[in-house]
């Protein structure tokens, strides 16, 4: 089951790890860059810890064999689902949101383990299902299996990290074979869901229910985060302000600007330059993962990769709209670069799975 | 293996067709970004730039004010204000609990103002409390680790070192108004001190200053990081003013349970020595902002204490206008000086009856016992020859019916009747009858105290009356460099010295004789001369019918007077409200300034009363034969 060491580097994607390592280290430096001063002096040292955490636990699973983890993915989904529910009786709010267990100084979001035991099991789920054609029961299936932690964290209620599961299913539906009138039908539904509310909703109860998801966000709030994230990452130009001197960021006008609103920090300090060399590391890990599933030795490889890949796409996507206010401000994370300790180990986690299936593409492996 | 591949080339296609998608959107994104950082940089660094870089306005320290003899009489003094961040703030009950147990005010009401706070963009601190002590500003310091969301600042407030003192004279500060921050040019904004009446109104130009600059770069809390650049504040002008100090305190303490007004002024140069309005206001409480319930105290009492007496409050001037119908006349040729009057007690004139203060009569007056004893009689006859337009030439050569032209503002320039002004203004014809009462100073004349000194210092400066002013010199601070006020007068009319010594020989006899008008408030030592008068309240017998107060109900009591006679140095008004007569209610302040002047002992052998109950009443120089249509005029029926 597990491989012999000295053969690993040969056979590692060094291509989606070499854009893992300066993701993560342009993360730490972002991390420092913004926390150092003030009451958050320290985290960057921190971020490098779970870094190193992050790349123990990529090891680990590169070493471990995905088809184990597949075979015992709904063991592993439903052992991950019982915190979420313990949290949504029990949990204790942070910042308005009970998404976050705490051990002493320890905090950690289990929500992304979740993610990966989810992505694991829509994995297996397909591994059987091949005829091209997705049928009902799969059909279901796999709804239920996205929906049920989606709606869990969504009462959390954190919007943001419930938005990322959603990946995991159109991957699912588009790579497994939805037909053309299974899309037609899921617009349909979402539209007429979504007409329904707004014309059976009073003013007052959407203002209740956008109040209850988003409990410390008014409308002024959020229109003056986005406005300074515009105006910091616009104020960079070409070149940036030099790492260090943003004054959107160092004078905090950036909000959050270590952790969803890093990538404005990066955008100010190093310019259109950092920007680029950012989204063309993440544009390069995606592509490369999915020649990765291209060559993947089984089908549940190939929607293992897929499906990280695709949370991995839609993060970084979804991010770096929100800046420019692209989309609206939802609170996910940048992956591998925004500061979050769970969020770094298991991107880094996953990744190690994807570089584990092309690991073991070779059937003797 | 194979099989596996095969089965696969529909999922192949797929994933071909996601990298079209994940390249699309890769470049939608770069794109986005090179509109937003290369298209558009050059707006959004500007827009940092605002955001970064804040204009602090240096307030510049507003001028002192300062007696004649260097006494400060206008301060500044250090205020704390205490602010919220309400981004520091890690539990906002916990900080409301500990402003409101420093500040001792009600947790709502702190609450209330936290609540305000929060509408305003979060970067804007919420201001808790103004006006904080020193150990208040400890108590919060002490708590600065818990609670770093409080943020002191401290600024000047304006102090008026002695309270409701010489109030009207130095005016106060208040928050600028809408007109005012339209109107003025120093840049005011809402929230700015700006001076109203009173010397902080008439010379807010001298002592604003002009404000600094500082271009500071702060935080998205509005914390100063660094400082950019720096135009230094240039402080306002210290304002030496005109009063003599010593003379207000005792004409405050004089007032203290009067209402009324009273003026003293150097007759040579038109220096206010004394200005006193009671009852006052102390300018204080405006500093400390008012509450609306003050306000409504201030607004509603009857007495007016924001009102300045000495230059607003109109009322005849009584007998005292005796003093110029008597030089006018005089000058005029119309009476000599020997020729007498017989006082019966009363004279009739036009078919009416018009008594004269002493029921007995005087019996036969010339012109110098006329003054001494303020005959009545006399002046009825006086009048009925000058007729209304000549009193009214006369009064108007006095500066009467015109401003003063003090350096004070709301100033109010009185009335003098003349047939011209009834048939404009009344719409009727003047009335003969009239006359006779505008000839006591009563009837629709009317003068301000002020209007009175300046008056009587013009007769006793050669006719050339003085404009009355505040400003004696101001200072720069740095360099202390000093700015004179350089006196004016207006000239009025020419002065026949022989003649002004005879009306000046009447004066001095209202004070310093046995049977003067004053005799109670003379000095030892026989410096100085005065008139006394008294102002009938209008509808006396009828509002007391009604039942009206009786107090409000005496009459009004004047006194004009200078000192000394030869060469004077300073001229009084004194007017109290309701007072009764001037001898007993306003002359004694006289007394009193002209002793603290020149230094007198104010040792009187005998009480102002029995003074008077003694004092002999018969003309020291009875005349026997009434002479002349002056004596006709007022002869008994």
């Amino acid at each position: 089951m597990i491989g012999r060491v000295s053969a690993v580097p040969r056979r590692l994607d060094l291509v989606i790890l070499g854009c893992t390592v300066s993701l993560a280290l342009v993360g730490i430096l972002f991390v420092a860059s913004t926390t150092a001063t003030g009451r958050l002096s320290g985290l960057a040292t921190r971020q490098a810890i779970w870094v190193g955490i992050g790349f123990a636990g990529l090891l680990v699973a590169v070493l471990f064999d995905y088809r184990m983890l597949l075979k015992f993915s709904f063991p592993l989904y439903c052992f991950t689902l019982v915190p979420l529910v313990y949290l949504l009786f029990f949990g204790q709010r942070i910042q308005g949101v009970r998404s976050w267990i705490r051990y002493g100084g320890f905090q950690f979001q289990p929500a992304e383990l979740t993610k990966i035991a989810t992505a694991l099991l829509v994995a297996y789920l397909f591994e059987s299902e091949d005829d091209g054609r997705l049928r009902l029961s799969a059909f279901v299936k796999i709804g239920a299996i996205v929906g049920i932690p989606f709606l869990l964290v969504f009462l959390q209620p954190d919007l943001g990290l419930a938005l990322t599961f959603l990946p995991l299913l159109a991957i699912g539906l588009f790579f497994g074979g939805l037909p053309l009138k299974g899309w037609i039908a899921i617009v349909l539904v979402v539209a007429v869901c979504a007409g329904g509310a707004w014309f059976f909703l009073k003013d007052y109860q959407k203002q209740r229910i956008s109040t209850f998801f988003n409990p410390d966000q008014d409308v002024l709030k959020s229109g003056y985060q986005v406005r300074q994230s515009k105006i910091a990452v616009g104020s960079g130009g070409f070149s940036g302000k030099g790492f260090r001197s943003g004054t959107q960021s160092q004078l905090r006008f950036l909000p959050t600007p270590h952790t969803d609103f890093i990538f404005a920090s990066i955008a100010e300090e190093w310019g259109f330059l950092g920007v680029i060399l950012v989204l063309g590391l993440f544009a390069t890990l995606v592509l490369r993962a999915l020649t990765l599933a291209g060559v993947a030795r089984d089908r549940g490889g190939v929607f293992l990769i897929l499906g990280l890949a695709g949370v991995i796409f839609f993060s970084v996507t979804v991010n770096a709209s929100m800046m420019i206010g692209l989309l609206p401000t939802t609170g996910i994370p940048l992956p591998l670069v925004s500061y979050g300790g769970t969020a770094v180990a298991t991107t880094l986690f996953s990744i190690g799975l994807i570089l584990g299936v092309h690991y073991r593409r070779f059937a003797n492996a | 293996m194979l099989k596996v591949r095969e089965n696969r080339a529909a999922l192949n296609r797929k994933i071909e067709a996601s990298r079209v998608i994940v390249g699309v959107v890769f470049a939608v994104l770069a794109t986005s970004y090179w509109y937003t950082q290369i298209v558009r940089g050059d707006y959004y660094f500007t827009q940092s730039e605002n955001n970064r870089i804040r204009s602090v306005r240096i307030n510049a320290p507003r001028g002192y004010v300062l007696d004649r003899n260097g006494k400060i009489l206008v301060d500044n003094e250090p205020a704390y204000t205490l602010y919220l961040y309400r981004r520091e703030a890690r539990n906002l009950p916990s900080s409301i609990d500990l402003a409101s147990l420093v500040l001792k005010v009600p947790r709502d009401q702190i609450k209330a103002r936290v609540e305000r706070g929060l509408r305003d963009p979060e970067f804007l601190p919420i201001t808790i409390g103004e006006n904080l002590g020193i150990d208040e500003v400890a108590a919060i310091e002490a708590h600065a680790f818990e609670h770093p969301e409080f943020a002191i600042t401290v600024s000047q407030r304006r102090l008026y070192t002695r309270g409701p003192a010489a109030a009207h004279v130095l005016g106060y500060l208040s928050e600028a108004s809408l007109d005012q921050i339209k109107s003025a040019e120093n840049g005011y904004k809402l929230g700015d001190w700006i001076g109203q009446k009173g010397i902080e109104g008439a010379y807010e130009g001298l002592l604003a200053g002009v404000n600094g600059e500082r271009r500071v770069i702060v935080d998205s809390h509005g914390r100063e990081m660094a400082e950019e650049r720096r135009v230094e504040a240039r402080p306002g002008q210290n304002l030496f003013v005109t009063l003599d100090l010593g003379l207000q305190e005792i004409a405050e303490e004089y007032f203290k349970d009067k209402v009324g007004s009273a003026v003293a002024i150097d007759p040579r140069t038109g220096e206010i020595l004394t200005l006193v309005s009671s009852p006052a206001y102390d300018p204080n409480w405006f500093t400390r902002r008012v509450s609306a319930k003050e306000w409504g105290e201030l607004l509603g009492d009857s007495n007016h204490p924001l009102q300045n007496r000495a230059i607003q409050n109109m009322f005849s001037p009584g007998s005292t206008f005796k003093v110029f119908l008597a030089y006018g006349a005089l000058a005029q040729g119309l009476v000599n000086p020997e020729e007498t009057v017989f006082c019966p007690g009363y004279a009739t004139y036009y078919g009416r009856t018009f008594h004269c203060h002493k029921k007995g009569g005087h019996g036969v007056v010339n012109l110098r016992n006329a003054i001494k004893y303020s005959c009545d009689t006399y002046f009825y006859a006086l009048g009925h020859k000058l007729g209304i337009d000549g009193i009214a030439k006369i009064a108007r050569s006095f500066g009467f019916g015109s401003p003063t032209g003090v350096d004070l503002p709301y100033e109010k320039s009185g009335l003098v009747p003349s047939e011209a002004w009834a048939i404009e203004k009344r719409k009727a014809r003047w009335y003969p009858s009239e006359t006779i009462s505008v000839a006591i100073g009563q009837g629709p004349v009317l003068v301000t105290p002020l209007q009175q000194v300046r008056a009587l210092a013009g007769l006793l400066e050669d006719g050339k009356l003085p404009t009355p002013h505040l400003f004696l010199a101001s200072q720069e601070p740095h360099s202390g460099k000093r700015l004179r006020y350089k006196s004016e007068t207006h000239p009025g009319l020419e002065i026949d010295p022989a003649k002004l010594a005879i009306i000046k020989n009447g004066m001095w006899a209202v004070l310093n004789e046995p049977g003067g008008t004053a005799y109670g408030s003379r000095i030892p030592g026989g410096e100085g001369g005065g008139k006394t008068g008294t102002t009938q309240v209008i509808g006396k017998e009828t509002t007391i019918r009604a039942g009206a107060d009786r107090k409000k109900l005496q009459d009004h009591a004047w006194f004009v007077g200078f000192a000394p006679i030869e060469n004077p140095e300073i001229v009084v008004c004194i007017f109290v409200e309701n007072g009764g007569h001037g001898n007993l209610a306003a002359a004694p302040l006289a007394k009193l300034l002209f002793a603290k002047k020149f230094g007198r002992p104010l040792d009187m052998p005998e009480s102002p009363r029995q003074q008077r109950a003694s004092a002999p009443v018969a003309p020291e120089k009875p005349a026997a034969v009434p002479a002349g249509r002056i004596a006709t005029a007022g002869a008994p029926r």
